[in-house]
């Protein structure tokens, strides 16, 4: 693959993108002169310390905060209602509704009759392994089966473009394994693009085609690293490592010059 | 064993009441005119019911209670959806609020009569209003309590308009609040009945000041009891429905 190729391709293009707001008099800069491409059916990663602003950059994709500077380009399907859709931190369903229902949540609106909706959403539950989980209530789940419907639900609108905000990291190391590999198990099926944001460094090689390093304040991309390691991976393979050791040296090289 | 003792000591307690309050007028200590004793009850209910009189209160007030708690509620769900989700109609009514809040419903009573007459409807206003502060400031605590997190979900999911924020999230999330505030007004609207009857209006509390005007003590205690029962029943009706709605609780 030559370079030209790989940024034909582009799905999200992020110029110069600033976020500021002003409090009390002080003006805090959250984000400021970020550049960050993604291409069609990547899975690309965002890495950082806290308060970096690498969930910010996922709400301005998804339209939850709104920029103060840059331009956000996409090149998503011209027929898709939903170009993209974001995995919260904290699953956050409607504690109101079956998980079928949370499934189905998105389509609302779409033109699909209620029959259609819980078709696909039973759909999307068979691809997260939780088909006998369609009329339970969201309290009657586990921490990681929370996370699975909310990733459902997310697949469920068809996005071009999966965003995804820690979503692992309030999970016990078991289950986020078992979900770091299903996660691939499903882009691998979906050819989904993905950007995922995540502090853990050990997530982010496993997981990514490219890890993009956010540091500094106001956050900036500082490093951009391709983790050439064929998929599927093997977890603590020796590139894996390496990888994420080239990161903390990345990472820890750029905390010492704040 | 010990889920039963509770129900045991409740009956035994019930018990102890009634024969206490059988032996006050019984054993001399009060007129048994101005406190008839438990056994004169069931004679006096049979008899109010045997001339019609028990039944006909009965509906009539029943129609006052419905109409009034339907109005005052659906009027107290709606405006406290609004000043809930708007901060602008909130700072615009604070002062209305702060002024009418204080009313007693019974205050109303003059105007009710002016504007209605001695007629169904000045019950109903008057149940309504009692009704609504309840449910009002009830639901616009539920809605301001929303939690901001689901109401980003809809928002990442593309539902921008406040109706749709209203139907998704807002309206299903703030329903136990909601249904809290109904509980408590279904309890308040049948003080707020007797008051609103008191002046006339046909029903359980009219009755009750024509017996009391006549001495008719046991015939005052027969609708306080019928009064009890209803509420009894209608608590109870209450209960269940509210645990259907919210059967998503854990």
């Amino acid at each position: 693959m030559t370079v030209n190729a790989i940024t034909a391709d582009a799905i999200v293009t992020i110029t110069s993108l600033s976020l500021a707001y002003e409090r009390e008099g002080r003006r805090n800069v959250i984000l400021e002169g970020l550049d960050l491409t993604v291409r069609r059916g990547e899975f690309v990663v965002i890495v950082g310390e806290s308060g970096v602003g690498k969930s910010t950059v996922l709400r301005v994709l998804i339209g939850l905060a709104r920029p103060s500077g840059g331009s956000v380009r996409l090149d998503t399907r011209p027929d898709c209602r939903t170009p993209m859709a974001l995995v919260f931190q904290d699953a956050r369903l409607l504690p109101w509704r079956r998980v079928a229902s949370n499934v189905a949540f998105g389509l609302e609106g779409s033109g699909l009759s209620g029959s259609q909706r819980l078709e696909k959403a039973r759909e999307m539950l068979a691809l997260v392994g939780l088909s006998d989980f369609a009329d339970r209530w969201p309290h009657q789940l586990s921490g990681g089966q929370r996370q699975r419907v909310a990733i459902a639900r997310a697949l469920a609108v068809d996005p071009d473009v999966l965003l995804m905000d820690e979503p692992f990291s309030a999970l016990d190391s078991f289950t986020r394994e078992g979900l770091q590999e299903e996660l691939q198990r499903i882009q691998a099926r979906t050819a989904k693009t993905i950007l995922f944001v995540t502090h853990d460094i050990d997530e982010a090689v496993t997981l990514a085609d490219r890890v993009v390093v956010l540091a500094g304040s106001p956050g900036r991309v500082a490093a951009d690293m391709t983790i050439a390691v064929p998929r599927p991976r093997r977890r603590r393979d020796g590139a894996l490592l390496e990888a994420a050791r080239q990161l903390r040296a990345e990472l820890s090289g750029r905390s010492a010059e704040l | 064993m010990a889920r039963l003792t509770p129900t045991l000591l409740a009956a035994a307690g019930l018990l102890a009441f009634l024969a206490f309050w059988e032996a006050m007028p019984r054993l001399g200590l009060i007129n048994p005119a101005f406190l008839p004793p438990p056994s004169t009850i069931p004679a006096a209910f049979l008899k109010e019911i045997r001339l019609g009189v028990w039944s006909e209160a009965v509906v009539s007030s029943l129609s006052h209670y419905v109409a009034g708690l339907g109005v005052g509620a659906a009027a107290g769900v709606a405006l406290g959806i609004l000043v809930g989700m708007s901060r602008g109609v909130e700072a615009a009514t604070a002062w209305v609020v702060r002024l009418l809040r204080p009313i007693p419903g019974l205050a109303w009573v003059p105007f009710a009569i002016i504007w209605f007459g001695v007629q169904p409807e000045a019950a109903v206003f008057i149940i309504a209003i009692g009704v609504f502060w309840i449910v009002f400031f009830a639901t616009q605590g539920a809605v301001r309590g929303v939690d901001r997190d689901l109401i980003e979900v809809a928002q990442a999911f593309g539902f921008r308009s406040p109706l749709s924020r209203l139907t998704k999230i807002v309206l299903p999330a703030a329903t136990p609040g909601i249904l809290v505030g109904l509980r408590t007004a279904l309890g308040q609207a049948w003080m707020a009945v007797v008051a609103a009857e008191i002046f006339g209006v046909p029903g359980v509390g009219a009755r009750m000041m024509q017996a009391s005007s006549l001495l008719s003590t046991d015939i005052v205690v027969v609708y306080m009891l019928t009064m009890a029962g209803l509420y009894g029943l209608f608590d109870t009706a209450f209960v269940a429905l509210q645990g259907w709605l919210l059967r998503w609780r854990p």
